[in-house]
């Protein structure tokens, strides 16, 4: 089907129309709910809040949205590879990559990234007694900044100019001669954009974490989960910053005839080392934050504090240095020689140390302890055995020599999705049916939970595990079919299976969460019997925090405050807090950024430059309309 | 200050220090870009295409400028208003005429035929320098805005606060430039 | 999971090595799997034992465990063994990613039969010594070394022949050198390994190892 639009013919494919379809009827069901009970006000004070709680919420929603639409392509690319010499509705060849392309990129940008930030958002201020994110507006133009960038992204498919690279976008491929299509731009300028509020948001976890304890809450008393945050946070201020040089050198060369990464001069492998500069501390970013979310789960069900905790820490900060030195280890084919083949891959053995010592203390904690089989203990349970199979895949990769015959085959598909799934899918269900409580008063069903739990997981490994096999059968990734004389059809079908009963087990999620809303029982502030600050205030938690500021004097204060049978001591000597402001600001930069991006990709220049004239003038008003103005003003008076 | 506007204030101080520790890991790759890159084996050499004259005019106007923002800053707290203004002012000043320099250095690079596409290492020269000039530009305004706010009288303290945190700024911009000139122009000028 | 790899075992292409070099890296892919299968069953039986043992049950309703901190010597036991473990794996990584890294071709002093690879979107071409060329069908003679050449001439692919072994990178504008050594008489299949664009899955070759003399006729034949 052709359309005619601005001058400019459009293909549109059917699963192109397809979206257009399901989206307007999707999006005039909920505009048409929007309108009937009159919600338009709750819309807008979402877009106009910088409470760390509603941030966290709008970062979880948008992450599930996105979920939902990556493993639908998920389900595309499983379906297609069902059968031998398959052909499934449009999904060979072009289309085959774009999905590819998109599932990978959303699924690590759009769907575990904002999963995590909206948890870290939410729950950290809770954990360590802050009332707030240190800096509540760059807060909201972090998240808005991930929501402009996600939506420039996803809306390429829209438009049928799909990304087709690969979320790894290798060069020469990702250049102007191999891809002159608008899908690259949005490839570039949707993660730039959503990157530069990545580290917006780490920036701010940093500063609220070092300077808004609660009185007593030292380093050495955080939870966990606050303690990989703040770790992961560092770890993103430098692996994002890589990537947005990398994207913004792959500007360059793609808009202004740069040629960094192709041609004679330029080096495609330069743009595989800063891409995986980025893009393996990006896997321990995923990683870490889903480890504290366990750490504390499993603490918290087994009624024990967590075994060894000063190692605890200092794994995760050692995992998170040693992800910086073994980037190369994606390399290992490109002929960097024998002696850096050698040198990544004993970095990464290595750290493989400390994340067996995690493992291990984890079981230990549960040692003695009284395991409770609770929906998100079940999650931090079927983690570890799963995760231990991801890690030990890992380990057989590093061994470099042997990496030659795994690189980029199904080998290695079926052991990042170990990992990631395993850590991070895991640990978010586990988090959001943990402190689902404390952000909306109610708990979600036990039961629909295991059924969720259950399906998932045995869908999870039913997928996955079939793939080691097929990648040693001589599968490669990112191939949409294969012959039948392969010998890999019983064992794509089996995973195609699998992915199924995974894209069904979140359909209990969706039940769960709407028998919940409609006939949820509601709970006190602490369900869990829980360990940590965030269980001694509120559920659902109030705007207005820690008011008396507790006083803590150990680790998992609440708790043996609790087993004492006395109330935590509190204190009204506290540091100012960070000063809560409601701002359409944040929301409108960002969508400057929006449409800078689109006059770039489609060289509409006037645009570009209204959008930054526009982005500079937001960036005055916003410096007139200080919050502190008033704040400074009233205690100044008193001094002089 | 008071003990709460201090605490703000240091909130927002580790803050953008954290942020120009970002700054450092962004310059820091396109530095590495740089050196990787050049020089090239083809088109330019650095040599042919670098002027000594223009780097030493537009060094002399950024790197003072640091000092007059510091003498400005130092009048502002001596509360001699008229002397914050004037350094203000010249900071102001010289960062234009830099920004005129690097855009005339520019434009002769161009006419010459050194353009973006004329070899990897005047790619990276201007994926570098060119950035650096942004964050000129940007300072340029952000003077500018301080202006606005001085005028406006906004509180003492927090108006003392906004010109710290830009002086941190500006003399991390000026900290570059020296690196920029002992990477990218000096190994080439002597 | 070891049963799955027992079952099937012997047909699995990588691990069905006929080079010598595939022989070693499936030694390596069968040794790394031993060591881990050893860290999998340790974990799992812990793992199995702790979560039956102290399970709820409602005798243990109000039970408050203790309150234990850590343990010093298993944790260093934990950080010992696993470091012990892959000081095991590292020694035959090392020897055999020196021997077998692929390298640039000015750095390459190996010798043995040249082949010339050139890749392109989307299909292969192979030159021999001689000049003689063909498209997308390798063919090699057994015993001895082949030394590829390797080279794109647009963006990377990757050169794979799952039981002769591999893989290694084809980039443009640079020349890599692979060796395969002593391969075997057979009919194998050979792919793009690296995803290289719209028809990357049909950028498949086939390889012929025959015998010397056969490989003679070969060249000859034109």
């Amino acid at each position: 089907m052709e359309i005619t639009l601005f001058g400019n013919t459009f293909m549109m494919p059917s699963d192109v129309l397809a979206a257009w379809v399901f989206s307007l009827i999707l999006g005039g069901i909920v505009g048409f709910l929007i309108l009937k009970k009159r919600r338009l006000g709750l819309l807008w004070e979402y877009m106009i809040t910088t409470n760390h709680r509603k941030i966290g919420i709008l970062y979880m929603l948008f992450g599930i949205i996105y979920f939902f639409r990556a493993g639908l392509d998920a389900l595309f690319i499983r379906t297609q590879l069902a059968f031998p010499n398959n052909d499934f509705w449009v999904f060979q060849g072009e289309k085959y990559n774009e999905v590819f392309t998109t599932h990978g990129t959303m699924m690590i940008f759009f769907v575990a990234m904002p999963l995590l930030l909206g948890l870290m958002n939410t729950v950290v201020p809770l954990q360590i007694g802050a009332r707030d994110l240190a800096f509540p507006f760059l807060n909201a133009l972090g998240f808005w900044l991930f929501f402009s960038g996600s939506l420039f992204f996803n809306i390429s498919f829209f438009l049928n100019m799909t990304p087709e690279i690969g979320w790894t976008g290798y060069a020469p491929l990702s250049t102007e001669q191999f891809t002159p299509g608008a899908g690259t731009d949005f490839y570039v300028f949707g993660l730039q954009i959503s990157g530069l509020g990545t580290i917006f948001t780490a920036l701010n976890l940093i500063v609220t974490i070092v300077r808004h304890r609660a009185p007593g809450m030292k380093m050495t008393r955080m939870p966990l989960f606050t303690w990989t945050s703040l770790v992961t946070s560092f770890l993103i201020l430098i692996a994002f910053t890589v990537l947005a040089i990398a994207l913004y050198l792959l500007m360059f060369d793609r808009m202004f005839g740069a040629g960094f990464f192709s041609g004679t001069e330029g080096n495609p492998i330069y743009w595989q080392h800063l891409f995986w500069i980025f893009g393996h501390p990006e896997v321990y970013i995923l990683a870490l934050p889903a480890f504290g979310i366990f750490s504390d789960v499993i603490s918290t069900f087994s009624k024990k504090r967590i075994f060894g905790y000063p190692i605890m820490v200092l794994s995760v900060m050692l995992i998170g240095f040693l992800g910086f030195m073994v980037w190369a280890h994606h390399m290992f084919t490109v002929g960097l020689g024998p002696m850096a083949n050698t040198f990544f891959a004993i970095t990464t053995m290595l750290i493989a140390v400390p994340t067996g010592i995690k493992v291990f203390n984890w079981l230990f904690t549960m040692r003695l302890g009284v395991i409770r089989f609770t929906t998100p203990m079940l999650f931090a349970l079927g983690f570890i055995p799963s995760f231990v199979m991801g890690g030990v895949t890992g380990v057989m990769l590093s061994v470099s020599a042997a990496n030659f015959q795994f690189h980029d085959t199904h080998f290695v598909v079926a052991h990042f999705h170990y990992v990631i799934i395993a850590s991070t899918i895991l640990g978010i269900f586990a988090g959001l049916y943990y402190w689902y409580p404390k952000i909306t008063g109610y708990v979600l069903d036990d039961k629909l939970g295991k059924w969720h739990f259950w399906t998932f997981l045995i869908g999870f490994h039913l997928t996955f595990f079939p793939m080691h096999i097929t990648g040693l059968e001589g599968m490669p990734r990112r191939v949409y079919t294969y012959a039948e004389s392969d010998g890999v059809t019983g064992l794509n079908f089996t995973s195609t299976i699998g992915a199924f009963l995974m894209g069904i087990s979140m359909l209990f999620v969706i039940w769960n969460v709407y028998k919940t809303y409609k006939e949820g029982r509601k709970v006190g502030d602490d369900p869990w019997d829980g360990r940590t600050l965030e269980w001694s205030v509120a559920s659902p938690v109030p705007d207005h925090t820690f008011d008396p500021m507790p006083v803590v004097k150990e680790i998992d204060a609440f708790w043996f405050a609790k087993a004492a049978g006395e109330k935590m001591p509190v204190t009204d000597k506290v540091r100012a807090s960070p000063i809560e402001v409601k701002s359409i600001l944040p929301f409108l930069m960002s969508m400057t950024f929006f449409f800078l991006s689109w006059g770039l990709t489609f060289a509409w220049y006037w645009m570009s430059i209204l959008s930054a004239l526009l982005l500079f003038g937001l960036l005055v008003i916003r410096a007139l309309r200080d919050e502190r103005e008033g704040f400074y003003g009233r205690r100044e008076k008193d001094e002089s | 200050m008071n003990r709460e506007e201090m605490a703000l204030f240091k909130d927002k101080k580790m803050g953008f220090f954290i942020y120009l520790g970002v700054e450092v890991v962004m310059f820091a790759v396109l530095f590495a870009t740089y050196l990787i890159f050049t020089p090239a084996t083809q088109g330019p050499h650095p040599s042919e295409v670098f002027e000594a004259k223009i780097v030493i005019l537009s060094s002399f106007f950024l790197l003072s400028s640091s000092g007059t923002l510091w003498l400005g800053e130092r009048a502002l707290k001596k509360k001699k208003q008229a002397f914050f203004l004037i350094g203000l002012g010249i900071t102001k000043l010289f960062a234009i005429i830099f920004l005129g320099f690097e855009v005339y250095e520019f434009a002769s690079f161009v006419k010459e035929g050194y353009g973006m596409s004329a070899s990897v290492f005047m790619s990276s020269y201007y994926a570098l320098v060119g950035l650096h000039a942004a964050h000129v530009a940007f300072g340029v305004g952000w003077m500018g805005v301080l202006f606005v706010q001085y005028f406006r009288r906004i509180p003492l303290t927090l108006f003392t606060e906004k010109l710290s945190i830009f002086a941190y700024y500006w003399h991390f911009v000026d900290i570059v430039w020296v690196f920029i000139i002992g990477i990218v122009y000096l190994p080439y000028l002597l | 999971m070891p049963l799955f790899f027992l079952l099937t075992g012997c047909n699995i292409a990588v691990l069905d090595s006929r080079s010598d070099t595939a022989e070693d890296q499936a030694f390596l892919i069968l040794f790394s799997f031993a060591l881990m299968l050893l860290v999998v069953l340790v974990v799992c039986v812990l793992f199995v034992w702790f979560v039956f043992k102290y399970r709820y049950t409602d005798e243990k309703k109000h039970d408050i465990p203790p309150d234990v901190k850590g343990n010093k010597w298993l944790e260093t036991a934990w950080i010992i063994g696993p470091l012990l473990l892959l000081a095991v794996l590292a020694v035959p990584t090392i020897m055999m990613t020196y021997d077998q890294s692929p390298v640039l071709s000015s750095e390459s002093e190996k010798d043995g039969v040249p082949v010339y690879v050139t890749a392109r979107q989307f299909n292969w071409t192979f030159e021999h010594e001689n000049g003689k060329t063909e498209n997308n069908r390798l063919v090699i003679p057994e015993g001895g070394s082949i030394i590829f050449h390797l080279s794109s001439e647009d963006i990377i692919h990757s050169f794979w022949v799952p039981r002769l072994g591999g893989k290694v990178d084809v980039m443009p504008d640079r020349e890599l050198v692979y060796e395969i050594k002593n391969p075997q008489v057979g009919t194998y299949d050979g792919k793009c390994a690296e995803y290289c664009g719209i028809e990357h899955t049909s950028m498949v070759f086939e390889v012929e190892v025959v015998t010397a003399e056969e490989y003679d006729r070969y060249l000859n034949d034109r």
